[in-house]
């Protein structure tokens, strides 16, 4: 086991992950004022809606829902990525997660509750949401999304938390201000031989639970659509698809994250092409992944003919959906499969236009799915037309700004990037990794295994 | 145990509208503006679907009168997160207005598209809110409303009959379109009353009911127009 | 602020989040006890719950197995 005590002088090499903390330039101020700005805004038009009733957004009969509940399974399927992929690596003891794992497990809880508060947004009586507690029904897929998203927020903040410790007590040993809210955090910890265990064992034993958890919430998320009995929702491939998407823009999510820190804090040291290269690798899968899953669901459909199957797709295949489903297409797939397929060189420009096509095609992806059905109703109807009001743009952007506003504050008291894990990765991994492969190597009877030398 | 159900003859319907103006009034439901209406927001517990059939010059026009189908098998009832809306023990689908959060979540659930949201603090035109009707209370803004076969005024016959000591007698609870239609063409009564009329033309062999595979069971019955119809 | 206060703050967050746990399974139960009153799909209610607050119990269980071991694992001063 390792001392994690060296926290200052030439021995510390990580020093360079600590500066975002201890230093504050004049632009992070800057930056935080704009982000308030955007997210005090927001809360004006909330409370202008709340007062006049939500007659002030776009939303009408029979386009009941809208921008809520499209950013809703947004927000909340980008907090697959963090969570999923950090419980995901470390399960599978891949070594280039080290760098990547915190920034993951960050955008989970930030994004978990900024999606988490979507729902209420979109009430129309948020002064009753309490009627959840006091007559609520486990029966409603409301509800059980209510249950599957705060356990997965509890489940990924003692996730973030835990392996967080570590890192807690080298601010308190370098007497990082707020002292007492290090000492407060670091539960006393010391770094000796039985406290790692403790927390190794703790980490081992969350990031397993955490994957079924996080699955289930996305799964749950599109159990709203699909439990019901209309048109272009009523699909059984749903809870797959959905979980697909949300893995697949919550790791462009993550890329965007980790290419602006590691311009900002000039990480270049800690994160490197080749974490971009594998993360990109992931990112393509998913696109192929993605693509698969929406060509099966509308082949399906389409194949089928049934009448009101078909009034959906065409509305979103050439009618007033058109423009937005064919960029999605653009953006969800051509996009990251031109950029990704061959990127030896460019590497971070080519991931981070995919990683924000990613980003912009998914959200259209919700919008897809979310209001096409609602406009092309069983019975014919008289508007079937959705146009977003002033209300809804500001939530959104608030929404956004409330992302980066989260990771801002993160940043100026935890490191992003995980040292005391990057700090076990120089002194254990190589060590670690040798054994592993002698393992999957064949055994020689008699010669002599070669050790080999990374 | 009674249900209370609905036949609509479609053979009769001219697509008046009076069922529509009764509702509204019956029921206190709110005006919108022209500029709301055009935006899809009219509440209205009843609507008139028109379907043109045919093409020039054989061209007609039918007209279902659609109002909630107070289903057995209700999809709106499943997703409520609340409780809000509920299947009472005589097939009636009723809104608890306090507890509606307004998620629209049986809205969007519904493949009638019969329910409707109150987007703004319920409006009248100057000088009605005097003729509301005191046996139905008034919604707030943000819930979520729909036809409820009139049950106040099966409240008021039950009292009647209890206080009476008798049986319902079939006609002595109806709804307000059915009062006032001018064909007769909206019939309503116990479903399980053998000897009502709604039972009688239920059975008939031009009955049918919307979406009926999808297995929500519609207490609203439509009788198809017959041979002679031009 | 000095180490027994800090302590306590810290004893104190660990017992909150216990309350959070508990108040999690009285609202979940509940919720079950008026599914069973009305009836509505009670079995339905059953089972989730039957997932669902164990998930919370066993999170705070492993913060509370992280505190406790940290602490026990402290070197004698």
């Amino acid at each position: 086991m390792f001392d994690a005590t060296v926290t200052s002088g030439a021995e510390f090499k990580d020093a360079a992950l600590l500066r975002p903390i201890e230093e504050t330039s004049r632009n992070f101020y800057y930056v935080v004022a704009g982000l308030s700005l955007v997210v005090l805004i927001a809360a004006v038009m909330f409370v202008r809606q709340v007062w006049f009733g939500l007659g002030v957004t776009g939303m009408n009969q029979p386009v009941t829902w809208g921008f809520y509940i499209v950013n809703f399974v947004f927000f909340i399927g980008i907090s697959h990525a963090g969570t999923l992929i950090s419980a995901i690596l470390r399960l599978s003891k891949a070594e280039w997660r080290r760098p990547i794992t915190r920034m993951a497990e960050v955008i989970t809880a930030i994004v978990l509750a900024i999606g988490g508060l979507h729902p209420i947004i979109d009430l129309g009586r948020p002064d009753r949401v309490l009627n959840v507690f006091t007559s609520g029904r486990l029966q409603s897929p409301l509800l059980w999304d209510v249950v599957s998203i705060s356990a997965y927020f509890t489940a990924s903040t003692v996730y973030l938390y835990v392996p967080l410790i570590p890192d807690i007590a080298i601010l308190r040993d370098r007497g990082t201000k707020p002292e007492w809210l290090y000492a407060f955090l670091s539960w006393g910890w010391q770094g000796t031989p039985h406290q790692h265990k403790v927390l190794e064992r703790a980490i081992n034993i969350l990031m397993v639970m955490v994957i079924p958890i996080a699955i289930s919430v996305h799964t749950v998320i599109s159990y709203i659509f699909s439990m019901t009995l209309q048109p272009g929702w009523h699909s059984t491939i749903f809870g797959p698809y959905f979980v697909v998407g949300a893995i697949f823009s919550g790791i462009a999510a993550l890329l965007i994250v980790m290419i602006v820190f590691r311009r900002l804090f000039h990480f270049e040291a800690y994160l490197k092409e080749i974490h971009f290269a594998y993360l990109g690798n992931l990112l393509l899968v998913m696109s192929l992944l993605w693509f698969y899953f929406t060509f099966s669901e509308y082949l399906t459909g389409f194949f089928g003919h049934e009448p009101f199957e078909m009034k959906v797709f065409w509305y979103k295949f050439t009618g007033p959906y058109a423009p937005y489903f064919w960029v999605m297409v653009s953006c969800n797939f051509l996009i990251p499969l031109s950029l990704l397929t061959f990127k030896k060189r460019n590497i971070i420009p080519k991931v981070l236009t995919a990683s924000i096509a990613v980003v912009i095609g998914m959200w259209l992806e919700r919008l897809i799915i979310v209001v096409p059905t609602l406009a092309n109703t069983h019975l014919p109807s008289p508007v079937g037309i959705y146009i977003p009001s002033l209300v809804e743009w500001s939530l959104f952007l608030g929404g956004v700004a409330a992302f980066a506003l989260g990771f801002a504050f993160f940043s100026k008291f935890f490191p992003l990037i995980s040292i005391w894990e990057i700090q076990e990765g120089r002194e254990r991994s190589v060590a670690d990794v040798t054994e592993r492969l002698q393992q999957y190597l064949p055994t020689e009877s008699g010669g002599n295994v070669e050790v080999l030398s990374v | 145990m009674s249900r209370w159900g609905m036949v609509i003859d479609l053979d009769k319907c001219t697509g008046c509208g009076a069922c529509i103006t009764a509702c509204k009034e019956e029921n206190n439901v709110p005006y919108v503006s022209p500029d709301e209406a055009a935006q899809g927001r009219a509440l209205s517990w009843m609507t008139i679907v028109t379907e043109i059939v045919g093409e020039y010059p054989n061209v007609r026009a039918k007209y279902i009168p659609r109002l909630c189908m107070h289903c057995d098998d209700p999809p709106c009832t499943k997703v409520c997160p609340v409780r809000a809306t509920y299947v009472s023990d005589e097939g009636i689908v009723a809104q608890i207005y306090p507890r509606c959060i307004g998620c629209r979540y049986c809205m969007a659930a519904c493949p009638y598209t019969v329910k409707v949201f109150n987007w703004y603090e319920p409006e009248w035109t100057e000088g009605m809110e005097r003729v509301h009707n005191p046996d139905v209370s008034l919604r707030p803004r943000g819930v979520v409303e729909k036809c409820t076969f009139c049950h106040h005024r099966l409240q008021k016959a039950r009292e009647k009959v209890r206080m009476e000591g008798r049986e319902f007698v079939d006609g002595e609870y109806n709804t307000a379109c059915a009062e006032v239609c001018p064909t007769k063409s909206i019939v309503f009564g116990d479903l399980a009353d053998q000897n009502s009329q709604v039972s009688h033309l239920a059975r008939s062999t031009r009955a049918f009911r919307l979406l009926d595979d999808l297995g929500t069971e519609p207490k609203v019955y439509y009788l198809t127009e017959g041979e002679k119809h031009v | 602020m000095n180490g027994k206060t800090i302590f306590g703050l810290q004893v104190a967050s660990l017992v909150l989040i216990w309350v959070l746990v508990i108040l999690i399974g009285i609202w979940v139960v509940n919720l079950l006890r008026l599914s069973y009153e009305l009836p509505d799909v009670p079995s339905a209610t059953f089972g989730i719950s039957i997932i669902a607050v164990p998930v919370f119990v066993t999170i705070a269980g492993i913060l509370t197995y992280v505190f406790i071991g940290l602490q026990k694992g402290k070197e004698k001063e």
